[in-house]
């Protein structure tokens, strides 16, 4: 604190001559004039005081009979008074923080953020339009009423928050979600699973299926037409259907028993291995044609380990390979142990995986009516197979639209 | 004289107040023998960079060392550096 004081003050450093440098000394004491740093340097004494003290020793340096000498400056009026010589350094300071001020003042960037399925541009338009544009003064700009006319023309848009973070402005946008557009295109309905019809319930068009039939993937399900006005035939003539039936989006549930099967198998030994987490590393370092170990371990001291070996090189710049090489071999430590399962806790494990297998593939929506599994013999007796059969009762509509 | 002293020197360590104020004597701190601290001092008589001499109110203080230098000289106190090898306190 002291320190910054005297800088701010500014301080000499002078060179005190004469018979008795001391008296000079003890006449700054008594007229409690601070000196700091005193050395002698032949029979001269050298010592540093303040710049203001140092207008007021004049009349002590007579009475003392002594000569006084500047040595050095420091402080800030010297940094001052040597800037004041330097105009064109001043101006280029005072040019300086006024070009940060002014071009800081401006928008140079305008970002959107937020935007899902609107397109930027239309915002960017109307915002241009109201002035928030790059290059425009960042103290014109009305933010509210941007928002609000982004709001009004956009009518997609749900709010808009509009904020500056340096010469950035960021234009927040919160879409509305819109009610989905139903697709009238017309349409059939197939089977997306093989599987025998167990109910239909036709909402719009034809059903093409009968209860207990078999349907294969990609069959049709659901017609795509408008029923038919029922034409009263008379017996014996062929009915003549001239009118070319109405395409309509066919739609309907359709409900379908389906199997599906999964299999996995287990082995009753197994061998797990662990890492135990100690690990040895070497290190060669390859320069030209030389190598140079780092670490060095010529075998691991560990019963059971495995090796990775990363090999370390610098990119290729310009075809040209470049001289060193780094060689890592890392050695870890392994656990290894042989686990007997039971012939039950084995199958258990065979089924659960099995389950888990078919499960990923069927819909949550499906009704499961049947599962049961079965144990497959082989000859080998170390693996137990199961194999999981589930029956279920899922919708297999699936709407493909009707190409024309 | 010497009794009164006597007297408020007892008088000082029965109101438990620093001595140094009552007595009106210089206080020597010394920093090992890197600084060494004179408060209450009357002036210097001598500075060499391997003497110092000071003036207190009863006699003067030697300090005999290597490259001393005052580091801050003021009415009430006077910073001794450097090598501080003997300090002679001379009534």
């Amino acid at each position: 604190m002291i320190y910054n004081a005297k800088y701010l003050c500014g301080a000499v450093k002078i060179r005190i001559s004469g018979s008795m440098p001391e008296r000079f000394i003890n006449l700054c004491i008594i007229e409690q004039i601070l000196l700091w740093g005193i050395t002698k340097i032949d029979e001269d004494l050298i010592a540093w005081i303040r710049l203001d003290d140092f207008f007021r020793i004049r009349p002590l340096v007579i009475a003392s009979h002594t000569k006084v000498k500047v040595l050095a400056q420091r402080g800030l009026p010297f940094v001052v008074k040597r800037a004041k010589r330097r105009k064109t350094l001043m101006v280029g300071v005072i040019l300086f923080f006024a070009l940060l001020y002014t071009l800081s003042s401006y928008i140079w960037f305008v970002e959107i953020t937020g935007l899902k399925n609107v397109p930027d541009q239309g915002i960017r338009y109307v915002a241009e339009q109201y002035g928030l544009r790059p290059g425009s003064i960042k103290n014109g700009i009305n933010s509210k009423a941007i928002e609000r006319e982004i709001e009004l023309q956009i009518p997609e848009v749900a709010w808009v928050g509009i904020n500056f973070t340096g010469t950035r402005a960021v234009i927040e946008v919160v879409e509305k979600t819109m009610p989905k557009q139903e697709d009238k295109a017309p349409a059939h309905l197939v089977a997306c699973k093989d599987g025998v019809i167990s109910e239909i319930i036709v909402l719009a068009g034809q059903a093409a299926v009968k209860n207990g039939n078999t349907v294969k993937k990609g069959d049709l399900l659901i017609k795509g037409f408008a029923l038919e006005p029922v034409q009263i035939g008379v017996e014996g003539q062929p009915l003549i259907n001239t009118i070319q039936p109405e395409l309509i989006r066919a739609q309907g549930i359709i409900k379908a028993r389906v199997w599906y099967e999964g299999y996995a198998e287990t082995e009753l030994k197994q061998t797990t291995i662990t890492r135990t987490g100690n690990q040895q590393m070497a290190v060669i370092m390859k320069l030209g044609s030389n190598e140079v170990a780092f670490n060095e371990i010529p075998e691991p001291s560990y019963e059971e380990f495995e090796t990775e070996i990363i090999y370390k090189q610098w990119p290729l710049w310009r075809n040209r390979q470049l001289a060193v090489e780094s060689t890592i071999t890392i050695y870890r430590e392994i656990n290894s142990t042989h686990i007997e399962k039971s012939i039950e806790q084995a199958r258990n494990e065979a089924y659960n995986k099995a389950l888990q297998a078919v499960q990923s593939n069927i819909p949550e929506t499906a009704q499961i009516v049947v599962h049961n599994y079965e144990v497959v013999k082989t000859p080998e007796e170390n693996i137990v197979r199961v194999k999981v059969n589930v029956e279920t009762i899922e919708d297999i509509g699936q709407t493909i639209n009707i190409s024309q | 004289m010497l009794r009164r002293k006597g007297k408020l020197q007892s008088l000082a360590g029965f109101l438990e107040i620093p001595q140094d104020i009552v007595m009106d004597l210089p206080r020597i701190t010394m920093l090992g023998n890197k600084q060494l601290l004179v408060e209450n001092h009357k002036g210097i008589i001598e500075y060499t960079p391997s003497l110092v001499r000071i003036k207190l109110n009863q006699g003067e203080l030697f300090i005999y060392g290597e490259k001393l230098t005052l580091g801050n000289l003021q009415a009430e106190q006077i910073l001794v550096e450097g090598v501080v090898q003997k300090v002679n306190y001379d009534i």
